[in-house]
């Protein structure tokens, strides 16, 4: 038997033109892989798409993947990641489902507020395949706690379980603002945890459970994260050995510069002289600083002549962070969060309760600010008239509000 | 209702007559009403009073004893008569109470108390329930709370005997403080026992997403395994956890400082430091075979194995979670039953450090307001509060002990051997709850130490019941008289009423 394991595609994660293609490209790198590998079947562990309604070229590309591995008898089975459903709990995952494209394994029933999963059998191999979706702000922990254990722990055969959550006691240094749960939540004796939204790649066995794994992102989903794994991968599994299969899209070049004691000249001649002698054909280049300078500001920095330059040496892609770079002046810094998302929950929280309405606990607060964000950075859907798009913003806030607007 | 009378005596101890037919009690509080107050007092003693001498007392008895003479006294409620030896507690004014600074006047009669007499204890903004108020043996239907938010950061000591009722007493301050936002509460459970793995416990609370719990084996579902990663830990924490010598502490220091995170990995694996040879080959050897033993580490085949708590590759962020949760203002529970005592107390050091260090750090950026206070429970509190692990040096709890209120983090500490701790400490722990205690030595130390005058006391602690307690506190008007409720009443009364929510798993297929 042999597999595929892939997380957190987040197809059409990045904006920004030049990288807007790049999760796309991968996904389709990562297919062609496990076709050439003749993988049985495909798991992917949430997060298929990085929003639930994706722009229609990015779908085309990934409809027509599906295809072909549907053409080749190769299923693929996943769970819906926190990025896939909108607040309204749609998806279009039902749509590509239907289709046949795939299978969604978080099958069952509620039995007296209970949750009863059933496997779903791949019939080429035996294995039977389960799993709990992923939502927002980790809400699929209540999934958890009212999951009935019996039928799932008691099944014969190998199994495998598919999870798009982060495990406390498995977090790593970097990762502990990200919400999480205990590893005790999970359903024992499993021969595979396929887990996904944790971007880190890992592979561990644990006593009780068995062999849980995160593959990380098919490419990188953030400048932190080109950082730290400067390319993504997924994993193939055949029967007890696995392996790592990187997905390289573009080379990576970091270069930190440590701005303590120094003007910004000088740290502009301290980039220009690390690349000099370097080839950056086909490379994403990250400059992080950090630090505070001798004199000036950041904005002193001349990026402008930088990028040039480093454009000149045929980079495909610059990238600066430099919200760590400190006046003499302004030392402070209020958030140490890393991403967008890291901002937008410390904002959150440091905002909540000022509401004072009825029955609105801090958590209820907090999801219904995370949705209403949520639908009202819904951008226009191609061939969306203006008109309708507005309509159908105002059902969805209304629709979270309760309110008719 | 009268019992009786006052008629004479001195401030702080005032006599009065027992009425005929009525009782009273050591510990029992009664009211003695003026025309725009009225007093509160509280029996701290009883003698025997008779208008009969001495002498005729012993003859009545001896002809009643020895010669079997029926006798019968002329007026015999006249004559003799209880005496109860009382202590002025407050003065009531309408709905304040005070410092009583007067006495009660000659012959003025004194009553029972009634609840509408206690009005003036009104419920503080961060309420916590402690008990019921008790009048000598007697419950009214008073309920005693604290300002919580003020008494756990001035430190509570929780003083008694085996039995009496201490875990009790936790368990139900632990149930009350949940979900109230206000509070974090640090459990080191050293016997398992408020989590309530197999009996009624914090699980059982309708807002148990408030608690957090951490075990070593078998974790119930929704729980957390215990993992530490080696790299959280630094030299520092051993201190008063472990008893290295200065030449051991040294080179603890300095791997440290050359190898960061990996700091006892290289010890184990006896890398060398940059420095050259600083330390003699006995002492490193010793270090590292103390470190292996109390970390439950393995070395062997030049690799390090990990069989206990502490990781290699995992629990990295455990420490950090714990105290994320109690700044939120949960319960976190870390049953340490399957540790010793040193393991224990270093994991408990790991925590305290962390937080105390945050909350220091909160204070600078003027951000403390804002965080709840967090309580650390210490089980046997002398193990890390006693003057002989003191002297060897502070820890990080006599640190918390000593400055922690400036920094809203306070000690809960549980003794039944409260004379071990130094006085300096005991009388840093603003709040106190006594319950029986048989020891003279014991009790002193409370008495000296409290932060009402307690010098009466002696022997209505020495009489305490199970399950009834004294609570002296800066925080409390009077020294107060509690009875504290069963844990399972307390957990039938939050639960009677909630009705589990029914999920509908929407996205299910």
């Amino acid at each position: 038997m042999k597999f595929a394991h892939l997380a957190d595609c987040h197809i059409g994660s990045w904006r920004d033109p030049k990288l807007k293609d790049t999760s796309t490209k991968a996904f389709s790198k990562a297919v062609d892989k496990c076709i050439k590998e003749k993988v049985d079947f495909m798991l992917i562990a949430g997060d298929l798409f990085n929003t639930s309604f994706p722009r229609l070229d990015n779908l085309k590309t990934v409809v027509t993947k599906f295809k072909q591995l549907k053409d080749l008898n190769i299923p693929v089975y996943i769970v819906p990641g926190s990025h896939d459903y909108s607040p309204s709990g749609k998806t279009i995952l039902d749509v590509l489902e239907e289709a046949g494209l795939f299978i969604n394994v978080f099958k069952g029933s509620a039995e007296n507020g209970k949750l009863k999963l059933n496997f779903t059998l791949d019939k080429k191999t035996g294995t039977k395949i389960t799993g709990i979706l992923g939502k927002r702000g980790a809400l699929e922990k209540k999934y958890y706690e009212k999951l009935i254990l019996d039928n799932l722990e008691n099944e014969k055969g190998y199994k495998i379980f598919l999870f798009h959550s982060g495990i406390d006691e498995l977090k790593p240094k970097e990762m502990e603002n990200i919400i999480s749960q205990p590893l005790s939540l999970l359903p024992k004796g499993f021969d595979y945890y396929a887990g996904g939204h944790v971007h880190i790649v890992e592979d561990k066995q644990i006593e009780d459970y068995g062999r849980i794994v995160y593959p990380g992102p098919l490419f990188p989903n953030s400048f932190a994260e080109l950082e730290k794994l400067e390319r993504g991968g997924f994993y193939i599994v055949e029967d007890d050995k696995i392996r790592w299969e990187p997905i390289q899209i573009y080379n990576t070049l970091k270069i930190p510069v440590d701005c303590n004691h120094k003007t910004p000249e000088k740290i502009k001649d301290e980039i220009l002289d690390q690349i000099k002698d370097k080839e950056l054909n086909n490379t994403v280049v990250l400059i992080r600083l950090q630090g505070v300078l001798e004199s000036g500001k950041p904005s002193d920095i001349d990026f402008r002549e930088i990028f040039t330059r480093i454009y000149e040496k045929s980079a495909y892609f610059v990238m600066k962070s430099s919200h760590a770079v400190k006046t003499k002046e302004f030392e402070e810094i209020k958030t140490d969060a890393r991403n967008v998302e890291d901002i937008e929950s410390f904002l959150i929280k440091e905002h909540l309760g000022q509401i004072k309405l009825e029955n609105l606990t801090l958590e209820k607060e907090e999801e219904l600010v995370r949705n209403l964000m949520k639908t009202l950075s819904t951008e226009r859907q191609e061939g969306e008239t203006v008109p309708d798009f507005e309509k159908r913003a105002r059902e969805e806030a209304s629709r979270i509000l309760e309110l008719d607007l | 209702m009268t019992k009786g009378q006052v008629i004479s005596g001195e401030f702080g101890k005032i006599i009065a007559r027992q009425k005929s037919g009525q009782s009273i009690e050591i510990g029992e509080l009664l009211i003695s009403d003026s025309n725009d107050s009225k007093i509160l007092l509280q029996v701290y003693d009883l003698v025997y009073g008779s208008q009969i001498s001495q002498q005729n007392l012993e003859l009545i008895s001896g002809m009643k004893l020895e010669e079997n003479t029926e006798f019968e006294l002329f007026d015999p409620n006249l004559r003799n008569y209880m005496l109860a030896i009382m202590k002025s507690l407050v003065t009531i004014k309408d709905k304040n109470a005070f410092v009583s600074k007067s006495m009660p006047g000659f012959f003025s009669e004194i009553r029972e108390i009634k609840e509408s007499d206690l009005s003036f204890l009104t419920k503080p903004k961060n309420p916590l329930f402690v008990g019921n108020l008790r009048s000598g043996s007697k419950l009214l239907d008073v309920q005693i709370y604290l300002d919580g938010e003020k008494v756990f950061p001035h430190h509570i000591l929780i003083a008694g005997t085996t039995g009496r009722g201490k875990s009790v007493l936790v368990s139900n301050l632990l149930w009350n403080a949940v979900g109230r936002g206000y509070c974090g509460i640090l459990v080191l459970d050293p016997h398992d026992e408020y989590y309530g793995r197999n009996k009624t416990g914090l699980k059982d609370h309708p807002n148990k997403e408030n608690i957090i719990y951490y075990t070593s084996k078998n974790a119930p579902i929704g729980t957390n395994t215990l993992k530490i990663n080696l790299d959280v830990i630094r030299p520092h924490h051993f201190e008063g956890v472990v008893d290295f010598s200065d030449a051991q502490k040294q080179s603890l220091n300095l791997y440290y400082k050359e190898f960061g995170d990996k700091w006892i990995e290289s010890i184990i694996l006896e890398k060398n430091l940059k420095l050259g040879k600083l330390f003699k080959d006995d002492t490193l050897a010793v270090v590292k075979r103390r470190l292996l033993y109390l970390l439950d580490l393995e070395f062997s085949n030049n690799q390090l194995f990990c069989k206990g708590v502490f990781q290699l590759n995992s629990g990295f962020t455990t420490i950090r979670d714990i105290c994320k949760q109690l700044e939120d203002g949960r319960i976190a529970v870390i049953d340490t039953s399957n540790f010793s005592g040193a393991v224990e107390l270093l994991i408990g050091s790991l925590i305290a450090n962390e937080v105390f260090n945050k909350y220091k750090s909160y204070k600078m950026q003027g951000s403390l307001n804002s965080k709840p206070v967090i309580s650390i429970v210490l089980e046997e509190a002398p193990r890390v509060l006693g003057k002989e692990v003191l002297e060897a040096g502070p820890n990080i709890f006599s640190t918390v002990a000593r400055e922690g209120r400036k920094f809203k983090v306070g000690l809960t500490a549980i003794t039944q051997l409260p004379s071990l701790i130094p006085r300096e400490i005991l009388a840093n722990m603003n709040t106190k709850i006594i319950l029986g205690i048989e020891m003279k030595p014991e009790r002193q130390a409370i008495i000296e130490s409290a932060s009402q005058d307690l010098s009466d006391d002696d022997r209505t602690i020495a009489s305490l019941d199970i399950g009834e307690a004294l609570i002296t506190s800066n925080f409390a008007r009077f020294v107060t008289p509690i009875s504290i409720p069963y844990f399972e009443d307390v957990v039938k009364d939050t639960i009677k009423n909630k009705e589990e929510v029914k999920y509908e798993f929407s996205e299910l297929k």
